[in-house]
């Protein structure tokens, strides 16, 4: 099928070009161990504060890692849809038959890759720390970790071809991304704060991740937050894919 | 060079019975900006018969690109009908694509992937099989003299080098026509004739080249036929001959030695010469149009004589473009875009 060679032609091109990026590759590595190396050791004397959910401190942080580089690696797509924006590749590519979806989709799926090389590293590297794998709930998170970094990446690439600038790109996503993670749980957990917040979280995607996240990555699977996280997730990425093959279609100017 | 049939899928036949390859008829379009509405391109009629060079003339702002734009898909027509290789545009996007190239203004060829990558990947997102493509990639490289840097990452390519690696992307599937937006920007003049050269070469095996172009010299020296926009609207339109023909007589370039009041004393004595049909100055520089240079020249230095003004050099000139533009729009073409930018949504 054209549509589906359309894709796999634009993934090889955006993997190769990340490949052949060096600083990206150390970026990408360094970010999440760093998490790792200087945020874990000062949540040790946490774990006993009230509130804390059980289990020891990189059971609880580690999901939080992942969901986290989810969400970043998703959202900071948009910024190279501005640098292939301004250097023409995408009129270039809007020019050929080549499927918009395909165009669209192309580059995440290739980002998505990658992210689950590094959280392969990350996990391999928590388990020297003290993390127990429960393989089977880590096979299930890579699902909604794709999910959200899928939604994120469709939503940041819309956003950077509306924008067209870095700079308004720039204020647009840390705008939104800085509630969101605030309000996600991520570094703690959202059920140390007070109720409003607890509250509010139940708008936010990235929390229902958070949540599913720690419950499989402890190995349970069939949890309310688990199927919460695909009932949100799912229609939501389903609907920004659809809004952000419209935008290439129409918008791009 | 041979640019035969390669297996390209180009879709089905829809007859070109009017010879025009690329035919608009009072095309529009208006862009919303916080300063309210811009009609960037304002009726466009025209018809580029198939083979031929169609360049597309005028300053920064004109609704060249905005027009190309349109033409080529990336930008819904805002008014009006386009028919590009007998396709209409509005109504089927994706069959105009397979059949025309397009080089922006930026290229946008991949920086980290060699000549050769870039081109196959082109290639095979235009439905090309790989081993089709490998040797046509093989082959436009050959044509565009890029054999030697093919697998060097485009990165390290020279200006010229990258522009007929654009170029070369623009063909890679042997459109039938193929749109070149300001091709030869940023090109120093070696690199531009060079360019001029390839665009012949396509010509004459048969592509159609409809390019626009801000500079005077390269609407001249390629284009079959031109069109001079301005403000959103054709100015003229014709052969550069038949343009320039128009434009009835000489033009008289005098230089005035820079002393306070001879420019007023020249002006008002040469407005009172019989043979000055009009006249223009920057600064000291006056550019007089007449019937016959030969034949007014002598009288015109009379007069400067007469009312003791010096002068630094004189020179006659032809009819140039810039001279059509002026005629028709009372600006230099040269001045006209100075400090606007296209409008782009």
């Amino acid at each position: 099928m054209k549509g589906l060679r359309d894709i796999a032609l634009l993934f090889q091109r955006y993997t190769l070009q990340m490949l052949r990026n060096p600083v990206w590759l150390f970026v990408g590595f360094s970010t999440p161990v760093l998490y790792l190396a200087l945020f874990t050791p000062l949540l040790k004397n946490l774990s006993h504060a009230p509130g804390f959910p059980s289990g020891s401190v990189i059971e609880v942080f580690l999901p939080g890692i992942l969901s986290l580089l989810a969400f970043a690696s998703g959202s900071s797509m948009g910024f190279s849809t501005i640098f292939e924006l301004q250097s023409g590749v995408i009129e270039r590519f809007r020019v050929t038959p080549a499927s918009r979806f395909a165009i669209l989709i192309g580059p995440i799926l290739s980002g998505l890759t990658m992210m689950m090389v590094f959280d392969a590293v990350v996990v391999a590297i928590a388990v020297g720390f003290g993390f127990r794998v429960h393989f089977v709930g880590l096979l299930v998170l890579a699902l909604l970790l794709a999910l959200l970094a899928t939604l994120m990446a469709a939503f940041s690439t819309a956003t950077a071809l509306l924008t067209k600038d870095i700079s308004s790109f720039a204020a647009i996503i840390n705008g939104i991304n800085l509630p969101i993670l605030l309000l996600a749980g991520v570094l703690l957990p959202i059920s140390l704060g007070p109720l409003w917040m607890r509250v509010l979280a139940h708008f936010n995607p990235l929390y229902y991740l958070v949540q599913a996240s720690r419950s499989l990555a402890s190995g349970s699977l069939a949890t309310a937050a688990v199927w919460q996280a695909f009932a949100v997730l799912v229609p939501m990425c389903a609907l920004v894919l659809w809004w952000a093959t419209r935008v290439f279609r129409k918008a791009v100017a | 060079m041979t640019l035969g049939d390669q297996g390209f899928d180009t879709g089905f036949d829809t007859g070109f019975d009017t010879g025009a390859i690329i035919s608009t008829r009072d095309l529009r379009k208006s862009f919303t900006t916080k300063g309210g509405e811009v009609e960037a391109v304002r009726g466009v009629s025209i018809d580029v018969a198939r083979g031929e060079i169609f360049g597309f003339l005028g300053p920064n702002g004109a609704g060249k690109t905005t027009t190309l734009r349109m033409l080529t898909t990336l930008l819904p027509i805002g008014g009006g009908t386009a028919t590009v290789a007998g396709v209409d545009v509005a109504r089927r996007p994706q069959e105009v694509r397979k059949r025309i190239g397009y080089v922006s203004q930026l290229g946008g060829a991949d920086d980290l992937a060699t000549g050769r990558e870039n081109l196959i990947l082109q290639g095979r997102l235009y439905g090309g099989e790989r081993s089709t493509v490998t040797r046509r990639a093989e082959l436009l490289m050959e044509i565009l003299d890029l054999t030697e840097f093919a697998d060097r990452r485009v990165r390290t390519y020279s200006g010229g080098q990258r522009r007929r690696l654009d170029v070369a992307l623009g063909i890679v599937h042997e459109p039938e026509v193929l749109f070149l937006d300001e091709p030869s920007t940023g090109l120093d003049p070696q690199n531009r004739a060079n360019l001029w050269e390839h665009v012949r070469n396509l010509r004459s095996h048969g592509t159609t080249i409809f390019l626009t172009t801000h500079y005077l010299e390269e609407a001249d020296a390629l284009c079959d036929r031109i069109m001079i926009m301005d403000h959103g609207r054709i100015v003229v339109e014709g052969t550069p001959r038949e343009l320039k023909q128009q434009v009835e007589g000489d033009s008289v370039i005098l230089s005035l030695h820079e002393v306070d009041g001879a420019l007023e004393r020249a002006t008002t004595a040469l407005g009172l010469e019989p043979h000055v049909r009009k006249m223009t100055s920057d600064g000291f520089d006056l550019r007089l149009y007449v019937e016959d240079g030969s034949v007014a020249l002598p009288a015109l230095l009379r007069t400067l004589d007469a009312v003791e003004v010096a002068i630094r050099s004189v020179s006659l000139s032809e009819p140039t473009l810039d001279d059509v533009f002026l005629a028709r729009t009372g600006r230099s073409l040269r001045d006209a875009g100075a400090g606007r930018q296209e409008v782009r949504a």
